[in-house]
C-alpha cells in the first residue's frame, strides 16, 4: 500500500498510508479509538472509497476472490441470526464453491479441520448467537481459515477475550503465519503485537510511523499516536488516561 | 359435508383455480424472498419498492389498460430497486430518504389514477388486487414474473443468506455486496410486481413480510427458514381464498379475496407468536426475537 488515502464520501478518514507485509509476516494496527484501524482494513476490503494513492494484494487490485480472510468485530454481527457455527465457518467456503453449488463432502471436511483448528469441534452445530464471545471471534477465525486465504484481517480480535480464548488465537494465527499466510491485525493490546507481529502500523487518521515493532513502538511513537500527554506505556497495555485499560 | 370440503369443492370454478395458482406461485416465491427481507431486515425498503411500483402501475394502466400494468409495473420495479440499492448505500439516513422519494412517487401514481374515469374503482383495484377476475393471461404473467425472482434469489440463495450476516465477510470473501443487493431487491420488486394485480399494491406487503416474521418464530435452523415460510404462505393463501369464496357465496358475507388472505397470514403469525412464547416460556428459554412490533404495519398511502 503506498501513500493510500480512504474517505467516507467527502470526509476524508485516513490519509499517508504506506505500508508493506509480506507472507508469513503480521503487521499490527495500533492506534486510539477512531484512528483509522478498521478504515484501514474496509479500505483493503474495498468497501470504503480510495481518494488517493495505491493498493495492491499480491501484486493486484481489487484482491482476487478468496486471497482475504477477515475476522470482524463479533459486536457487529446479530446475536439473533438463525445461524449455526458450522454454518457460519461454511460461508468461508462459498466462494470456492462457487454459485447454485452445495457444499461436497470435501467443504465439510475443511469446515470440520477449521473448527479443529480453533478447538470448537464440538460446539459446531450450536447457534452461532448462544456461543461466548471469545468462541464467536475462534468461529469466525476458523471461517477464515476454512477459506484458506493469502492475507488474513482481524479487527480488534482481542476484544472482550479471557486469557484461554487468546492464547488460542494467538496459537491460530502464528500456524497461519508459518504457513505463508501475511496477517493484518488491529489492536489496543501490545500483547497480541508482541506475540505474532514482526512490525508495527500506528495510526492517529494518519500515519504515525511504521516499521519493526519494538522500533515504532516508543513512548513518543505512541504519545503522538494517542494525542496526549498522560499516555502510559508498559509491556502489555497502553494506558490513556480517562479510558480505562486502553 | 365437512369443513375442509370447500378447501377443495371451490376451485372446481375456473376463476377460482386460476386465482389459486397465481396466488400458490405467489407465495412460493414471496415466502424464499420474504425469509431474506427478514433476515436483512429489509422491511421498510419493501415498504418503499410497493410505494414506488405504484406509478408505474398507474401510468401503465392509464396508458394500456391491463395490459399496459404489467409493463409499467415492471419498469418501475426494475428502475426503482436499483435506485433504491444505491440510495441505502450512499444515504446516511436511509429511512427518511426512501420515506421521502417513494411517498412522493405514490402520490405521483394516485394522481395519475385519479385523471381517468371510474378513478375510485380503477384505484381499489390497482391497491387491493382483483384477484377473481384475474385472465388467463395474467395468470402467464404473473408465473413469469415469479420464476424469474425465484431464479435470481434461488442462484444466489448463499451468498445472500452470508450477505445478510456479514456484509463486510461477503467482501472480504470476493463478492460484490452491492451486486447482490441490487438482485434482492430486483426480486423483491418483481414480487410486488406479479403480486400486484393479485393481491394489489398495498397488501403485498403482507405477502413478503409475514411467511418469512412466521418462519423465524418456528425454526432457528437457518435452512429449514425457507420451506417454511414457502409453505405457511400457501396454506394461508389457500384457506383465505377458499374462506372467502366461502363467505361470500353461502355465508352471505361479502369477503374481499385479497384482505381475507392477509388477514389469514397475520392470525396464522398470532398462532405462531403465542406458541413461541408458551414454548419459550416452558422451556425456560427467555430469548429476546423479532416479535410482532417488527411485523411491517400495513402501508398507508
Amino acid at each position: 500500500m503506498a501513500a493510500a488515502s480512504f474517505a467516507y464520501g467527502a470526509e476524508p478518514a485516513l490519509t499517508g498510508i504506506d505500508f508493506a507485509v509480506s507472507p508469513g509476516q503480521a503487521v499490527a494496527l495500533i492506534g486510539p479509538n477512531g484512528s483509522g484501524k478498521s478504515t484501514l482494513l474496509k479500505g483493503i476490503l474495498g468497501l470504503i472509497t480510495r481518494t488517493s494513492g495505491t493498493v495492491e494484494v499480491l501484486g493486484q487490485w481489487p484482491a482476487p476472490a478468496g486471497y482475504i480472510g477477515y475476522v470482524p468485530q463479533t459486536d457487529q454481527l446479530d446475536p439473533h441470526f438463525p445461524v449455526s457455527l458450522e454454518q457460519v465457518v461454511m460461508m468461508g467456503r462459498y466462494r470456492s464453491l462457487g454459485w447454485w453449488r452445495l457444499p461436497s463432502k470435501a467443504d465439510h471436511r475443511a469446515v470440520a479441520e477449521a473448527l479443529e483448528t480453533v478447538d470448537l469441534g464440538a460446539r459446531a452445530r450450536t447457534r452461532f448467537g448462544e456461543l461466548s464471545g471469545g468462541q464467536q471471534q475462534r468461529g469466525l477465525l476458523a471461517r477464515a481459515v476454512a477459506s484458506a486465504p493469502r492475507l488474513l484481517l482481524l479487527d480488534e480480535p482481542f476484544n472482550g477475550l479471557d486469557q484461554i480464548n487468546r492464547d488460542a488465537l494467538i496459537e491460530t494465527v502464528k500456524r497461519l503465519k508459518q504457513q505463508g499466510v501475511a496477517v493484518l491485525v488491529s489492536t489496543h493490546d501490545l500483547d497480541l503485537a508482541r506475540a505474532v507481529c514482526e512490525s508495527v502500523l500506528l495510526l492517529n487518521g494518519a500515519q504515525v510511523a511504521f516499521g519493526p515493532r519494538d522500533a515504532v513502538l516508543t513512548l513518543a511513537n505512541v504519545q503522538q499516536a494517542f494525542g496526549s500527554v498522560g499516555v502510559e506505556m508498559d509491556e502489555h497495555t497502553i494506558v490513556v488516561p480517562g479510558h480505562g485499560g486502553h | 359435508m365437512d369443513v375442509f370440503t370447500p378447501l377443495i369443492t371451490a376451485f372446481d370454478l375456473p376463476f377460482m383455480a386460476r386465482a389459486l395458482l397465481v396466488l400458490v406461485v405467489l407465495s412460493l416465491v414471496a415466502g424464499l424472498v420474504g425469509v431474506l427481507v427478514n433476515l436483512r431486515g429489509l422491511e421498510f425498503i419493501s415498504d418503499g419498492l410497493t410505494h414506488a411500483v405504484f406509478p408505474g402501475v398507474a401510468i401503465g394502466f392509464v396508458w394500456g389498460g391491463r395490459d399496459g400494468l404489467f409493463v409499467g409495473a415492471m419498469v418501475a420495479a426494475l428502475i426503482a430497486a436499483v435506485v433504491l440499492t444505491v440510495i441505502v448505500k450512499r444515504a446516511v439516513t436511509s429511512d427518511a430518504a426512501i420515506a421521502v422519494v417513494f411517498t412522493a412517487m405514490f402520490s405521483v401514481g394516485i394522481i395519475v389514477v385519479s385523471r381517468e374515469t371510474n378513478y375510485v374503482g380503477q384505484l381499489d383495484a390497482l391497491l387491493f388486487g382483483r384477484l377473481l377476475t384475474v385472465s388467463p393471461a395474467e395468470v402467464n404473467q404473473t408465473v413469469s414474473v415469479c420464476l424469474i425472482a425465484l431464479v435470481m434469489v434461488g442462484f444466489t440463495l448463499k451468498e445472500q443468506v452470508f450477505r445478510a450476516f456479514d456484509r463486510e465477510g461477503t467482501a472480504a470473501a470476493g463478492y460484490r455486496p452491492l451486486a447482490l443487493d441490487i438482485v434482492l431487491n430486483v426480486a423483491i420488486a418483481l414480487v410486488v410486481v406479479a403480486a400486484s394485480s393479485a393481491v394489489g399494491n398495498l397488501l403485498v406487503l403482507a405477502v413478503l413480510i409475514v411467511p418469512g416474521a412466521v418462519a423465524r418464530l418456528v425454526t432457528n435452523r437457518l435452512w429449514l427458514l425457507f420451506p417454511v415460510a414457502a409453505g405457511f404462505a400457501v396454506v394461508a393463501a389457500w384457506v383465505g381464498l377458499a374462506l372467502g369464496y366461502e363467505a361470500s357465496v353461502n355465508g352471505g358475507v361479502d369477503l374481499p379475496s385479497g384482505a381475507t388472505i392477509v388477514l389469514v397470514l397475520v392470525a396464522g403469525y398470532g398462532v405462531a407468536l403465542v406458541l413461541r412464547l408458551a414454548l419459550d416460556r416452558i422451556g425456560g428459554h427467555h430469548r429476546t426475537r423479532r416479535t410482532a412490533s417488527q411485523l411491517a404495519e400495513p402501508a398507508a398511502p
